[in-house]
């Protein structure tokens, strides 16, 4: 977080400073089936976030005494694009801000993924940032999940990732670049919508209870939106065979 | 037939039903990969996705390690299947060789037994994806039938998305093939094809 002192003011009557209500979205866009060579992926616009996500396998995991003869391991590679930053992060590679959101990309699909079914396989989550404004590990796992169902992956849902966080006292959802700079809490969590189980829950600042309550309601009101961008995504690309006497 | 896209966690039943492709949790059944839902029929039919072998599928591979009698046939996606052969067709096979065959036994999700073996000799192999193969073949062969006819080809159709094609006009057969891939969900396409290979063989015909 930068420093408080020379904050800006982020809400000015009682609309963010893009012009948005606390509880609103920023404009998201997702395209399904975008890579030829992947055997999944999906192109994801969010705001001024673009991300490129795209999955492999299941295949033979490599080397061969990382394989799990009982489950698949899931490797996942976040990314930000040398062209990518606003600012903020502006060294791309394996830095320990990339490492950390791939394990906890990782772990979010480790718990919805149907590992059983792949015994000693590896599936690969590649999530390439190329343009970021504040919040892409969410964006990166919303357009992982889309391009994992389009890998055809077993899986028990297709989650869903969003932030919210904190100015003063006011609550926001979906935080920008300058907002996740300067506020004092923010919370970026993946869920599962089936049954609303959180897969990924951070945070960085301070909340009290009943604002982390009140925030996490936020989300999973603001995931029926998200998630049913993303099942628009897949139906897209599968256009026109409603009716088919196909397969 | 009313079709329904379903995505992964998408409940199918308030029921648990024991179906492909599904799963029961605290009594309810959700899809578990993206896929067609077919209500009348009770099965959802994956539109991606990897092969998953069953008994009585048919596979087309290759012969990539033959001792005594047994063979290790590679059927891609690395999935290893072994033949046995009978002890009067001792080395029957040499590596390198394709082969048909039918899958007897399921040892482990990773090694199969194969059994009723045809050799291939010749001809041509073609990777697709193993979603597509029912497509490919049609209901009742009718697809896989017309193009044969059509291209006077031999082909042979593997479950595990190896297709085996030698004949008078493979190219051809090769792109109604790999039309069928790419249309795979649309519907109609029997017809298609049927139009696109009498065209093409009355062009080069005259």
């Amino acid at each position: 977080m930068a420093d408080k002192s020379n904050r800006p003011q982020l809400i000015v009557d009682g609309k963010r400073l893009d012009g948005r209500g606390f509880n609103q979205l920023r404009p998201l866009k997702i395209e399904a089936s975008v890579l030829k060579n992947a055997d999944g992926s999906a192109y994801l616009e969010w705001g001024n976030n673009k991300v490129l996500a795209a999955v492999y396998g299941p295949k033979e995991a490599m080397p061969k005494h990382v394989q799990d003869p009982a489950k698949a391991i899931i490797k996942c590679k976040y990314s930000m694009a040398p062209f990518s930053s606003m600012g903020e992060h502006s060294r791309s590679g394996p830095n320990r801000r990339a490492i950390e959101i791939s394990k906890v990309t990782r772990e979010a699909f480790e718990s919805v993924t149907m590992l059983h079914d792949y015994p000693a396989s590896e599936i690969d989550i590649f999530i390439e940032i190329l343009q970021s404004d504040g919040g892409t590990r969410a964006a990166g796992i919303t357009a992982a999940a889309v391009a994992m169902a389009s890998a055809g992956i077993h899986m028990k849902d297709l989650i869903y990732a969003v932030s919210f966080g904190k100015v003063g006292e006011d609550l926001i959802l979906d935080l920008n670049m300058i907002e996740d700079n300067y506020s004092d809490c923010d919370m970026p969590t993946a869920v599962s919508p089936r049954n609303n189980d959180l897969v990924l829950l951070q945070m960085d600042g301070s909340l009290t209870r009943e604002q982390l309550h009140n925030g996490l309601q936020m989300v999973l009101d603001a995931g029926k939106t998200i998630s049913q961008i993303q099942k628009e995504a897949l139906q897209r690309v599968y256009e026109g065979s409603e009716n088919g006497n196909g397969v | 037939m009313p079709r329904q896209l379903v995505i992964p966690g998408e409940m199918i039943a308030s029921e648990p039903v024991r179906l492909d492709n599904t799963y029961v949790e605290n009594g309810k059944t959700f899809a578990k990969v993206l896929g067609f839902y077919e209500s009348e029929k009770r099965q959802v039919i994956p539109l991606e996705g990897i092969w998953q072998p069953r008994i009585g599928d048919i596979v087309v591979g290759i012969v990539v390690n033959a001792r005594n009698a047994v063979y290790e046939i590679d059927l891609s996606h690395f999935t290893r299947s072994i033949l046995i052969g009978s002890k009067f067709d001792r080395q029957a096979y040499k590596p390198g060789d394709v082969i048909e065959a039918e899958v007897k036994d399921i040892e482990d999700r990773k090694t199969l037994i194969l059994w009723r073996p045809r050799t291939l000799i010749g001809g041509t192999i073609l990777e697709v994806k193993p979603t597509k193969v029912p497509r490919i073949i049609g209901k009742a062969n009718t697809m896989i039938e017309q193009i044969s006819k059509l291209t006077r080809c031999n082909i042979s159709v593997g479950n595990n998305g190896i297709i085996w094609l030698k004949g008078a006009n493979v190219p051809l057969a090769t792109e109604a093939i790999r039309k069928i891939e790419n249309e795979a969900h649309l519907p109609g396409l029997t017809e298609k094809i049927k139009h696109m290979l009498e065209e093409e063989t009355q062009t080069t015909s005259k």
